[in-house]
Parts: C-alpha cells; sequence; structure tokens
C-alpha cells in the first residue's frame, strides 16, 4: 500500500485521455483523497498527441511530482512525444494497450515492469467501439488501484450524461470489462493507495484560471477587457459568464492592445478593471501598461506565461516572461509583479493584485504560468473570511469643495486621491504625457523628476509586505532555495524530503518579484554556504533580477532551464548537495 | 443639472492650446464648446479622450474630464470607459493620423459595436505634431518630407471607410462654416450610437494652399442645399466617394431607425443576469467537487 501515486496517461486527441483524468481526479476527489491534475498537449487543435498526469495522496499534494508510478500508454507514438513531461523511472509500470505492439525503445530498454492489456479489443467486444478504451481504462485503474468502482464509473458516466442511453450503457460494459480484468490479472508492484483520511472535508475541484477569474470576482472587478490567447483564455470566458451578474462588463476586444486599451479606460471611468494574456499578448500591450503607469490608474494584468520568445510553446509552461512583466515598456517603470505558485494561492494572489493596483494606483502584474492554469485540483475550501479587499481612495466631496483639485498632488505617500468622471468637482485631465500636479501637459525637467520620485515613491511599502513571502525553515539553516511560481511547488516537497534525509535546508518562496525586496533576500542568504534560485527559464530570470537589484553571495547558485522540463524534488536536493560539496 | 442652462465658456479650460495660430482646430474647439452647451450636459458628466497629435490636445481645452491618451488608441479606450460608466456623455477626438494610420485598425470595431459615443477626426491631411510628415489622407502626388519625390499612395476615404461599416451618423463640417460645425457636433453627441464626423480642419504650417479656410469657402457644398436625403445610404455611399476632390458639409448618413446601441444593451443584459449574482462569501461554492455550488 502507498500514500502517493503518481499516474500518467497519454494517447491520441481523440481517444479521451484528458477527460478519462478528470473523471479520476473528480471520484478520487469524492473519496476523499488529495489530488492534482495537470495536462499536456499538441499545439494542434483536433488530433495530435494528448495526455495527463495525475497525482493521488492521502496528503497534501504540492506539486505534479517527479518519475511516474504508473503509465498508461495507449500508442507508443504519443506517449514518446511527452518525455519530460511523462518521465519514467526504474519503478513504473507500464501499462499499454496491445494493439499498440511491443514496448518501444527507451521504454523497452530499462527493464521496467511491462503490462500488455488487450485494451482496444475489450472496448470492441464490451461496448462494440474502440472509442470506449479509456473506459477500458478506467476499468484497469480503479482495480489495480483499489479505487472503489462505484464512485470511479459514478464520475465516468457523468461525463457522458448528456449522450444517451446507449452510450451510458456501453461505456459501463466497458469499464466492467477493464474490472474485470484488473481482477483476473494481477500486476507485479503493489500499487494499491492506503484509504484517505474519513474527514477530509469538503472539496473545490478547479485550477489556476478557474481561481484567478473567481479573485477578480471577489475583489470587485467590474471590467474585463481582452482577446483570446492560450493559456490564457478561460480567464475571460469564466468572466464572460459571470461578471454581468455583478454589474460589470467584458469585452472582447479586436487585439490584444484594445483589450488592455478599454480596460485603462474603464479603470479612468472609477471602475476596477483588468485584462489576461499570455506572453505575446503582453509584448502588444506594453505602451498601454506604460500609459497606465503615467496617469495612475489601477490595472490588473494577468500573463498566463508560457513558452517564448514569440509564439514559442504555446501549450506548455515556462517561467520566461519576468522580465517582460518587469520591464517592458520604455521609461523609468516600477511594476509590481506577483505571481501565485498554485492553484489555490492563485485566488488571494489575485485579490491582492487588486488590492494593490486600486491602493497604489499602478498596474499590476500577476505572473501565472500554463501549468498553475490549467492545473486540475482538488483543493481545500478557502476561508475567504479574512481577506481584505481595498478600494482607490477618491477624494471626498468636502476634500473637492475645499479647494481646486490636484490629480497629481505631491504627497508624502506618493498616493494623491484619484477622481472619475461623474465626480464633481474632480475634473481633471489624465494623460500619457507628462503633467503637473493638476494635470496640466509639460515638458519641464522638473516637474518630470518629481513625477517620476512619486511614482517610484508610492511603491516603496510593498517591499516590507512579509506576507508576500513565504519563508519556511531553519532560519539559520546552511542550506537554501528559492522558487518562485508552478517551481515553488517542486521545491516545497524538496525541503520535505530533505529533512526526512536530515538536511537542514530552507526556502524562500517570494510572491513579489518586483519590486526586488532587498531585506527579505539579505536576511535569508546570510546563513547559506550554498543556495539555489530554481526556475524554468533559460537564463534563471529571477537569478538575474535578484543580481541587478540586490547582493547575491557566490554561495548561491541559479539552477535554470528551458520551459516544458519540470524539475523533479529529488534533482533540486542532488543539485542542492553538490554545490554543498564543491564549496 | 443638464437643464441646458450651460453656457459655451463654461466649457472653456484656462490650458492655452498649444497649436499655430490660424489652426482649423481652434474653430473646432469653438464649434465643441456650442454643441457641449446646447447639448447641456455639466462639465463633470462628459468624459473627453483622444490619441496623440496636434489635435489629440483637445481635451485639456475643455472643463470636463480629459484622457489624452496614446497613438491611435483613443476608440478602444473610450469604448471602456463608456462601458463602465454608460452614464457619462463620451465624445472621442483625434487626427487623420491618429484615427485612420496607427489607430485604423480600431476604427471598424468601434462602428460594429455602435456603443454611443461620438467621434471627431480632425482630418488635415498632413502629421503637424511631427512637421509635416504623409498622412494616409494625404492626396497622392503629395510632396512631403517623407514623400519628397510626391506620394505614391492614394489616401484613405474615412468617409467610405466608416460608412461601409455600417455607421449609423456620418458627417462632415470645416470651420469654414462654424455654425453648422457647431449644429454637426451636437447633431452627432445626440445621436443614440456610434456618431463620426470628419471635420476638414486646415493645417496652416504644413497644409496646402487649396485646404486652407479661404479656399473652403469658396468650396464647400451643403449637402441640404443638394438635396441629399441623409436616411439613404447608397447616396451617402456615393456622396463619400467624393472624399478628396468636393467638400461636402452636412450630414451623409443618419440611420432613420437607431438600433439599441451596444451600452443599451450591456445594461439590459446587466440587470437580466444580476438576479443571478452569488453573495461575496459564496462566490468559490461554484467549484466545489460535490456539484452544490452549480448553478
Amino acid at each position: 500500500m502507498r500514500d502517493d501515486l503518481i499516474l500518467g496517461m497519454a494517447g491520441a486527441g481523440g481517444d479521451g485521455v484528458v477527460s478519462a483524468g478528470e473523471s479520476l481526479l473528480k471520484a478520487a476527489t469524492t473519496l476523499g483523497y488529495h489530488a492534482m491534475m495537470t495536462k499536456s498537449f499538441g499545439s494542434q487543435i483536433r488530433g495530435g498527441e494528448s495526455s495527463c498526469r495525475l497525482r493521488l495522496s492521502t496528503r497534501k499534494v504540492l506539486n505534479p511530482g517527479g518519475a511516474l508510478d504508473v503509465l498508461v500508454a495507449l500508442n507508443w507514438e504519443d506517449f514518446l512525444r511527452f518525455g519530460a513531461e511523462l518521465p519514467l523511472s526504474a519503478d513504473t509500470v507500464v501499462v499499454y494497450d496491445e494493439k499498440a505492439g511491443p514496448a518501444r525503445t527507451p521504454v523497452a530498454a530499462r527493464g521496467l515492469v511491462l503490462v500488455p492489456v488487450p485494451i482496444s479489443a475489450l472496448a470492441k467486444q464490451a461496448a462494440g467501439s474502440e472509442k470506449a478504451k479509456t473506459a477500458v481504462v478506467l476499468g484497469l485503474l480503479s482495480g489495480w488501484l483499489d479505487l472503489p468502482a462505484p464512485a470511479v464509473l459514478k464520475g465516468l458516466k457523468q461525463r457522458f450524461a448528456s449522450k444517451g442511453e446507449a452510450v451510458l450503457t456501453a461505456t459501463e460494459k466497458a469499464f466492467t470489462a477493464g474490472l474485470a480484468h484488473a481482477a483476473a490479472n494481477g500486476w507485479a508492484a503493489p500499487k494499491a493507495l492506503e484509504k484517505p483520511a474519513a474527514d477530509a472535508g469538503p472539496k473545490l475541484l478547479c485550477d489556476g484560471n478557474d481561481m484567478c477569474a473567481a479573485g477578480a470576482l471577489f475583489a470587485g472587478v467590474k471590467f474585463f477587457g481582452g482577446y483570446p490567447i492560450t493559456p490564457s483564455t478561460e480567464v475571460m470566458q469564466i468572466l464572460s459568464r459571470e461578471l454581468w451578474k455583478y454589474g460589470g462588463a467584458v469585452l472582447q476586444a479586436e487585439d490584444e492592445i484594445a483589450g488592455v486599451g478599454a480596460a485603462v479606460g474603464a479603470s479612468f471611468a472609477g471602475k476596477k478593471a483588468m485584462t489576461a494574456t499570455s506572453g505575446p499578448g503582453l509584448d502588444l500591450k506594453a505602451e498601454l501598461l506604460g500609459l497606465a503607469t503615467i496617469a495612475e490608474l489601477p490595472l490588473v494584468v494577468v500573463d498566463v506565461q508560457r513558452g517564448g520568445p514569440s509564439t514559442g510553446l504555446p501549450t506548455k509552461a515556462e517561467q520566461s516572461n519576468l522580465f517582460a512583466a518587469a520591464f517592458s515598456g520604455h521609461g523609468d517603470v516600477l511594476r509590481p509583479v506577483l505571481a501565485p505558485t498554485g492553484v489555490a494561492d492563485t485566488f488571494r494572489l489575485t485579490v491582492e493584485a487588486f488590492n494593490i493596483a486600486e491602493q497604489y494606483q499602478t498596474p499590476v502584474l500577476l505572473l501565472s504560468d500554463q501549468e498553475i492554469a490549467q492545473r486540475k485540483k482538488a483543493i481545500d475550501v478557502i476561508d475567504t473570511s479574512t481577506l481584505e479587499v481595498a478600494e482607490r481612495r477618491v477624494p471626498t466631496m468636502a476634500e473637492l469643495a475645499e479647494k481646486p483639485y490636484a490629480r497629481f498632488a505631491l504627497t508624502e505617500s506618493g498616493v494623491s486621491p484619484i477622481s472619475h468622471p461623474g465626480l464633481e468637482g474632480g475634473t481633471y485631465l489624465a494623460a500619457g504625457i507628462e503633467h503637473d500636479e493638476k494635470g496640466a501637459p509639460t515638458s519641464g525637467g522638473a516637474m518630470h523628476a518629481k513625477m517620476n520620485r512619486k511614482r517610484f515613491a508610492k511603491l516603496e511599502p510593498l517591499a516590507a509586505r512579509a506576507d508576500l513571502f513565504e519563508l519556511t525553515g531553519n532560519p539559520a539553516a546552511p542550506l537554501g532555495i528559492v522558487a518562485w511560481g508552478s517551481t515553488a511547488g517542486v521545491a516545497r516537497e524538496a525541503c520535505r524530503a530533505a529533512a526526512a534525509r536530515g538536511l537542514d535546508v530552507k526556502l524562500l518562496v517570494p510572491y513579489l518579484l518586483h519590486p526586488v525586496a532587498d531585506d527579505v533576500y539579505a536576511s535569508f542568504f546570510a546563513s547559506l554556504t550554498a543556495g539555489l534560485v530554481v526556475e524554468l527559464s533559460h537564463q534563471g530570470q529571477l537569478y538575474r533580477l535578484l543580481r541587478m537589484f540586490t547582493d547575491v553571495p557566490s554561495s548561491v547558485r541559479s539552477l535554470c532551464r528551458s520551459g516544458a522540463n519540470p524539475f523533479s524534488p529529488a534533482e533540486l536536493l542532488t543539485r542542492l548537495v553538490e554545490l554543498k560539496g564543491v564549496r | 443639472m443638464g437643464c441646458g442652462s450651460l453656457e459655451a465658456s463654461d466649457f472653456k479650460s484656462d490650458l492655452k492650446p498649444i497649436w499655430c495660430p490660424g489652426c482649423g482646430d481652434f474653430g473646432v474647439l469653438q464649434a465643441l464648446y456650442r454643441a457641449l452647451a446646447a447639448v447641456g450636459r455639466p462639465p463633470h458628466e462628459i468624459a473627453f479622450i483622444s490619441g496623440i497629435g496636434c489635435s489629440s490636445r483637445i481635451p485639456g481645452y475643455t472643463t470636463a474630464y480629459g484622457f489624452n491618451t496614446v497613438h491611435g488608441r483613443a476608440l478602444p479606450i473610450a469604448q471602456g470607459v463608456k462601458l463602465a460608466n454608460p452614464d457619462l456623455l463620451v465624445v472621442v477626438a483625434g487626427g487623420d493620423g491618429d484615427g485612420f494610420s496607427i489607430g485604423g485598425g480600431h476604427v471598424a470595431h468601434a462602428v460594429r459595436r455602435n456603443l454611443d459615443l461620438t467621434y471627431l477626426v480632425m482630418d488635415n491631411q498632413v502629421y503637424g505634431l511631427t512637421k509635416g510628415q504623409l498622412s494616409p489622407t494625404s492626396l497622392k502626388g503629395l510632396e512631403t518630407v517623407t514623400s519628397p519625390l510626391g506620394s505614391l499612395e492614394d489616401p484613405i476615404n474615412p468617409l467610405l471607410y466608416v460608412l461601409a461599416y455600417g455607421a449609423g451618423f456620418v458627417a462632415q463640417a470645416t470651420p469654414a462654416d462654424m455654425p453648422g460645425m457647431a449644429a454637426l457636433i451636437e447633431e452627432a453627441i445626440r445621436y443614440p450610437g456610434f456618431s463620426f464626423v470628419n471635420i476638414q480642419s486646415p493645417c496652416v504650417t504644413f497644409g496646402e494652399e487649396e485646404q486652407q479656410l479661404r479656399a473652403h469657402k469658396a468650396k464647400l457644398k451643403p449637402l441640404a442645399k443638394l438635396h441629399h436625403d441623409p436616411s439613404n445610404p447608397l447616396a451617402a455611399l456615393d456622396l463619400a466617394r467624393a472624399y478628396g476632390r468636393e467638400l461636402y458639409t452636412g450630414v451623409f448618413y443618419r440611420n432613420p431607425a437607431p438600433p439599441q446601441p451596444y451600452d443599451a444593451l450591456v445594461r439590459l443584459r446587466q440587470a437580466e443576469q444580476s438576479k443571478l449574482a452569488t453573495p461575496r462569501a459564496q462566490l468559490l461554492d461554484t467549484w466545489l467537487a460535490d456539484g452544490r455550488g452549480k448553478r
């Protein structure tokens, strides 16, 4: 029996491995397991290859995990296209459709436990069609993993509920055939899961894009302007259905620029506004972000990162947009960048992005990535009762009556009250051109310097926000890892494993990436004899950003590589120990 | 307020325009003051959005809420303003380069979406702020600093462009006829939907002789005097083809049965959907694994 299991499935686009994974995820969640599912596709619209990996555990799931415990391959070609995303170990049990033929190199060469099953034949025999292949697979898994059949079958049937009685019956027959095959054919390795704790409590089943949209609604977003782009589109799709209910509006614009432009306009009009995009869209939006910065307009920009540059790897995660998020656009700009690390905290950080945007009258970049955004996970119900929602500081009627309104008044904090069209006594000129305190255009160097100082000074309190950093482990530990975004989950698990091995490793996860919080890093680095900044980009963009704004000791190195090559917890520890040995 | 008690001077700000003496945009500004006074909405209920260019400085010269944005993006930004607060009177302004070159892609979409806003283009057939380059409405053959040997391109036809996408109100004006221009801007603002006024606004510094006010006065042909029926879209298209040759002023097309503008449809949808709103504390129930929160 085991308490944790990683399952991968790969097949052709039409085989339905992703929806089979979703059925299993739903069933496992209902049974009380902690579960997470990530999907990976080729970029074809239909057909091509698709895969999913599911992690089921009796404990909290921190990341998608490393090597697979069980692989289900419906054919070899499609599986082999997912090398890095479906890694095998010497212990992986490989279940495959006999129809796919004998195991191919490198699967065959590794001496793995191979379990051929006539999946297609069973489907054809039981349901009359090979289309029921994934129902057979779910039957097999239900049997071998000891997941109660009624729960798995229920999830499966829900998926086909709209297809009519004939399909439902055929699906059930195929499932039962798989179940019977599992009962009659044991397999070599014990993979059955322990029973989960009985009082697991209610769960939410969602992905990062769901929680981004939900967080925006919770924060009180009233306008979304955007343009469809993988892998952020679901944020717009959800809000297109939901936002009207709360007196808001969604504009699917003619392009990325118009999408963010409309959001800037809505913010000028006094409403909480956002856009969501991915790398190529962020490139296009850069000029409008500069406008929001100089006009001091609150704005939330969600960037669900994918591989770049240009079209890059549109369906794969990469952490290579940090520079673009922090720096894209000309001029002296201090743009706050926040990064969630998983599905659940995407909710909180989206609310936080709105709070910072509104409070400091600035665009805020929320850097998610494909892995977080499209990872389906069963998470504990989020306690929203303690979350605060900030509103922009609007001048009061008394203030407006007292003296002429100066929109960009040079205040001590750098934040000046912001009015909006409709408010009597608060009229002003907002502009992309530099302006004086009242908004009148100026090209004077002295005023430009004052306004730049104002726009930087107002964001200074951010770096002191301890709640935007997660610090775990012994503060005096000689070993340390810094990890952000979807890589943080791997690092958390590595630290858990380190503790079990008696290694003293601490972890710093920044949710606020920019501005760089000098003091936080200085105190984290102080005790280290070996440290790693881990991230999924060729350059190691956070590491380089830290080198730019804070002192990074030579004991701290970058561990980075291109997207679609996820890290494993074991790898992190190995590198850390190596680095320690070198020193 | 909004009772018509406003004067043109109520809309004049204390910023001094940067325009060259004699610029056509001064006339546009005066006509706009008069139109806004006639419409009667107080300045704080007006959002005046522009792009970049000489003419895009215009919001700052009014007492309305102004937003002098970036080059070519005034229309999308204005649509965001209107959708965020449909109660506002939204006016958009800019030049021919702003609207039909760098921002040209947005015009078609603003027209088809049909929000209730008014788009004023000050068309001078030249880039003035950058000192005399070719613009998208410059005539073929025009010699400028970027076409020293003469332009090889035909101009875009703003009237035909906007009519072709189905705009409900399309007019042309010139400062050579100030009362006519003020009346057209007022009518455009009052039109319930996307309205467009192409204003032939002479550039005194880089413009051609035949584009100056004196020439306009001699050349202009009010459409009313030609007995044009502005409810006839085909006649409007035919007349619009003469852009660049004839200076027709007045209303080319006015939809006699304006459809509900987009912002009104948005309001209806919001009202209808508001019944389905979930209290903030229960927002996440939609994602409950057991399906309890599904709506």
